[in-house]
């Protein structure tokens, strides 16, 4: 019951934020001296009376904190609008939002995988050979830019016909059997996935090493030892636990990353998802598309943070006691 | 002590080395990459002719006969397609993209750029009068009849009423009056133009849509029609005239296409075309990720620019893709002043007076046309893939005033042009003019267009060597396109405007005074004060004099003269046309590119050798 009640004040909480948030986002979009209708202009064949058309059908000619208000009053209905080319926004994000999540969520489940263990190893055999291998490929992972290690596979693939240059299915995709499908994403999404892992891989394994090496240095895991508990039950039972509890605050802003955390490698990959589009949306200055993709990544933060709080309720009872 | 040595010397050289960069080094041009494509290769390109067999009057390719079977992937930059209705698209993607699914009356001649029938069977003009002849047993993709009511229907309520993008009605009003558009019988409709109205022709090659499936979308008014076949349409619920179909869309990857099996096109074994199973358009974003796909053998052609052909044409030895010319670019770019003279909202002028009298001075602007270097620009940043432009039409275009004379940079008529009108130099060598304001302006373009911010960086060493001060700022293509259209708080702008090569009236937004692209000297829509120059004057008048004569002798008189007059008056400084280069891999047979049509412009014909 306590715990629903602190879910409910974070929800509360999170509403000014919120209004805060579009409101600035509105503005700066609006004010930039971006023109929505640009290419338009800029094509000799489209008449005046097109271009009067489009200007009050995106509602242009009106002041900006009326359009702000329309805006607002369709987003609290549920209503995310249409883009500047008459399509709505939220078809255009659902046929998005699947292929982001689908690397994001491949990549967090790797990373998490192999860096948590990673970690652990090298926590454990602390200055040994392993360690310090483990730490140059780390160091190097995190110096790479993403981007750049990107372009770099994508040269790899072109120069040896492994893999597809970018995409995320081939064009024969619908005459394959599932099967054949499946491999074909996979296909697909093996060097972006290479290039997401390998970064945040390096990130995760030195904060788990850290963390736990923190731990192990501590007083209780001193006392443990001198009470003669088997080495085995120390590190699992008592060190791990209290070195896990940061990586559930990290585990949130993950969360908080899932749709928008890989941008820029979608955009060098070409990945049909929602980087590209929003990246292009803002370009051209499409004001409903950024609008609702600003507000999703600002409640995906939200969201995000409110769930690592509860499982660290869950798992640290010293914060169950202090908090709720 | 002899640690300042040191500093000094290594200032010194730092110097020495940023020195020798920014002077431009003029290669000597040896062996320009154009002479390699000198001529674009004569082709022959056999024109389908009519024939009819069980009463249906196909159209009959003339090309060799193919294999049926295969793909061809193509691919678009950006990001897709936003409609696959051709009445409502206003952007060149969308148009390609839902244009190969409905044919249109008539078509270019790819070599020749006449007007030749397709989905009609013959026309015949006849001063105002346009008669159509229609295909007898010509069927939709869903097997019913093309006939009369479709065309009626398509001009009268899609077009004539408004519907989706109204340019093509807006063009043709002449006099406030647009054409009228009868059935004679069930293949014959008769078009009459309020006056004799050459543009038309060209008009009428506009998609016919299927009455049946578009009726009941008009029915439901203009903002229900503004959706209608979205790019969220089932495939399925397309019925096309087309040689394709669409089958798959796939957001930000590609559009599929299917032949069309009622396709009215046959070949000389009278098989139904097209050849090709199936075409897809991938859509990528870039031009580089476009080569890299091409290289990786994911996509079947491919159009080039600049440092690209040379590499291609190297590769192309031992490779399985052949590169053609395809002649100059149909588009113009160009350097252009504002002439603004008037104040925005706010009571300030758009331009700062003293810059519009630089600006506005004629002598001023044929010294900076004098002073770019275009040939420069042509061998270092189109790889000697292109040439010098000197007039408002392109190249290629059947309209093209040849007595305006090409002519090299002239530094000297340039400085002596200044002089006539009182600017004068300082010791140092820079431009004053002659109320003693230093010479110093903004250089805008778009960002992101190598080409564009490559001839901004030659125009701005260019004009120094005039010794004016150039601040070169490539800025974000919309907030650009807001400054020329919108805001007009501009200098000089660096930009491309596409054209056409059969029809100049199509620049009739750029070139008359209250056109919405009249860019170099932009006036607010409903702007009613008559402050135009008198050669801004004369240019109305021929746009609207040239549109409405018929014979082309006469009207390639008014044309001549409005190329004329820009050459002499220099609103736009031509820069050079590049030339249009494209791949193909080898194993796709009966291509006949032309600088018209592309490469593709017979898709139907075009087969997969196995």
């Amino acid at each position: 019951m306590q715990i629903l009640k602190y879910i409910l004040k974070r929800i509360i909480q999170a509403i000014p934020l919120l209004i805060i948030v579009s409101f600035i986002s509105f503005f700066i979009i609006r004010l930039s001296p971006v023109d929505p209708l640009a290419e338009l202009r800029l094509n000799p064949s489209v008449s005046q009376e097109t271009l009067q058309k489009e200007t009050e059908r995106l509602g242009l000619d009106k002041p900006i904190i009326v359009q702000y208000g329309k805006w607002a009053k369709s987003f609290l209905k549920g209503d995310l609008g249409i883009t500047s080319n008459g399509e709505k926004v939220s078809t255009k994000l659902k046929e998005r939002i699947p292929n982001t999540l689908l690397l994001t969520t491949i990549v967090i489940f790797l990373t998490w995988l192999v860096g948590i263990p990673l970690g652990i190893v090298a926590a454990l055999n602390w200055k040994s050979p392993l360690d310090r291998i483990l730490t140059v490929l780390t160091s190097i992972g995190m110096a790479i830019p993403s981007f750049f290690f990107a372009v770099l596979l994508l040269i790899f693939a072109v120069k040896t016909g492994w893999f597809p240059v970018g995409g995320l299915t081939s064009s024969d995709f619908l005459e394959k059997n599932i099967v054949g499908q499946i491999l074909d994403v996979t296909h697909h999404l093996i060097l972006p996935v290479t290039v997401l892992f390998t970064l945040s891989l390096a990130g995760l394994q030195r904060q788990m090493r850290a963390n736990l090496l923190d731990v192990l240095d501590s007083d209780y895991v001193k006392f443990a030892r001198a009470k003669g508990l088997s080495e085995f039950d120390v590190i699992y039972k008592h060190a791990l636990r209290n070195a896990i509890n940061p990586m559930i605050t990290l585990l949130g802003f993950e969360f908080a990353g899932l749709l928008s955390g890989a941008a820029l490698t979608e955009y060098v990959f070409q990945y049909p998802g929602l980087g590209r589009l929003i990246l292009e949306a803002v370009m051209r200055s499409d004001i409903n598309l950024v609008m609702a993709s600003l507000m999703m990544g600002a409640i995906m933060l939200i969201l995000g943070n409110l769930i690592a709080d509860i499982l660290l309720i869950i798992t640290d009872p010293r914060i169950r006691r202090s908090n709720v | 002590m002899k640690k300042a040595g040191y500093v000094v010397l290594v200032i010194v050289l730092i110097a020495l080395f940023l020195h020798s960069c920014v002077n431009i080094d003029t290669p000597e041009p040896q062996q320009p990459m154009n002479k390699q494509f000198q001529e674009t290769e004569a082709i022959n390109y056999p024109a389908p002719k009519n024939v009819t067999i069980d009463g249906i009057d196909y159209r009959q390719s003339q090309a060799p006969i193919g294999k049926f079977g295969g793909t061809l992937v193509a691919s678009t930059i950006g990001e897709g397609p936003k409609t696959f209705n051709p009445f409502n698209s206003k952007d060149n993607i969308s148009s390609l993209l839902s244009e190969i699914m409905y044919d249109g009356l008539l078509t270019t001649h790819p070599i020749t750029g006449e007007p030749i029938p397709k989905l009609a069977e013959s026309f015949n003009v006849n001063g105002r009068e346009y008669l159509i002849k229609l295909r007898h047993g010509v069927k939709w993709s869903d097997g019913k009849p093309i006939t009369a009511d479709d065309v009626v229907f398509t001009w009268q309520n899609i077009i004539f009423d408004g519907y989706g993008n109204t340019s093509t009605r807006d063009s043709i009003i002449v006099d406030g009056k647009l054409p009228t558009v009868e059935k004679i019988d069930d293949y014959t409709v008769k078009f009459t133009t309020p006056e004799p109205f050459a543009p038309f022709i060209r008009m009428l090659s506009s998609p016919i849509a299927p009455k049946h499936i578009f009726m009941p979308a008009v029915k439901k008014g203009k903002a229900y029609f503004d959706t209608f076949l979205s790019t969220n349409t089932p495939p399925k619920d397309f019925v096309t005239s087309g040689a394709f179909r669409l089958k798959e869309y796939v957001p930000a990857q590609r559009v599929v296409y299917e032949r069309n099996p009622n396709y009215y096109v046959i070949n000389k074994e009278d098989k139904k075309l097209p050849y090709l199973d199936k075409l897809v358009y991938l859509i990528v974003g870039d031009i580089n990720n476009e080569v890299l796909k091409f290289e990786g053998g994911e996509l079947d052609v491919i159009g080039l620019q600049g440092a690209n052909v040379a590499r291609f044409k190297e590769l192309e030895k031992h490779s399985n893709f052949k590169v053609y010319n395809l002649g100059p670019s149909t588009g113009t770019m160009f350097l252009s002043m504002n002439l603004n003279t008037r104040k925005n909202d706010k009571g300030k002028f758009n331009v700062d007076p003293k810059k519009q009298r630089w600006f506005l001075d004629k002598n001023f602007r044929q010294a900076v046309d004098y002073a770019i270097d275009r040939k420069n620009m042509v061998f270092n940043i189109a790889n000697g893939l292109g040439a010098p432009l000197f007039t408002a039409e392109s190249l290629n275009s059947i309209f093209l005033n040849k007595d305006l004379k090409s002519y090299d940079r002239n530094l000297e008529k340039a400085n002596e042009l200044l002089k006539k009108s009182g600017f004068y130099r300082n010791k140092k060598g820079k431009l004053f003019d002659k109320e003693n304001n230093p010479v110093e302006f903004d250089l805008y373009t778009n960002a992101g267009n190598t080409e564009r911010e490559a001839i901004g960086v030659m125009v701005k060493q260019d004009l120094e060597d005039l010794g004016m001060k150039v601040n070169f700022k490539p800025i974000e293509f919309n907030t650009l396109v807001n400054k020329l259209v919108n805001t007009y708080d501009w200098d000089m702008v660096i930009m491309g405007l596409t054209g056409s090569p059969l029809e100049p009236n199509g620049g009739k937004n750029v070139w008359m005074s209250d056109g919405t692209l009249h860019m170099f000297n932009q006036r607010p829509a409903g702007y009613n004060k008559d402050d135009r120059f008198d050669w801004e004057k004369r240019i109305d008048d021929i746009y609207v004099k040239g549109a409405l004569a018929t014979k082309f002798q006469d009207r390639k008189k008014f044309y001549d003269e409005y190329q004329a007059i820009a050459y002499e008056e220099k609103p736009f400084i031509y820069i050079y046309s590049p030339l249009i280069i494209s791949a193909i891999r080898t194993r796709f047979q009966n291509l006949y590119p032309s600088m018209l049509g592309g490469l593709t412009h017979n898709i139907e014909e075009i087969y997969e050798e196995k």
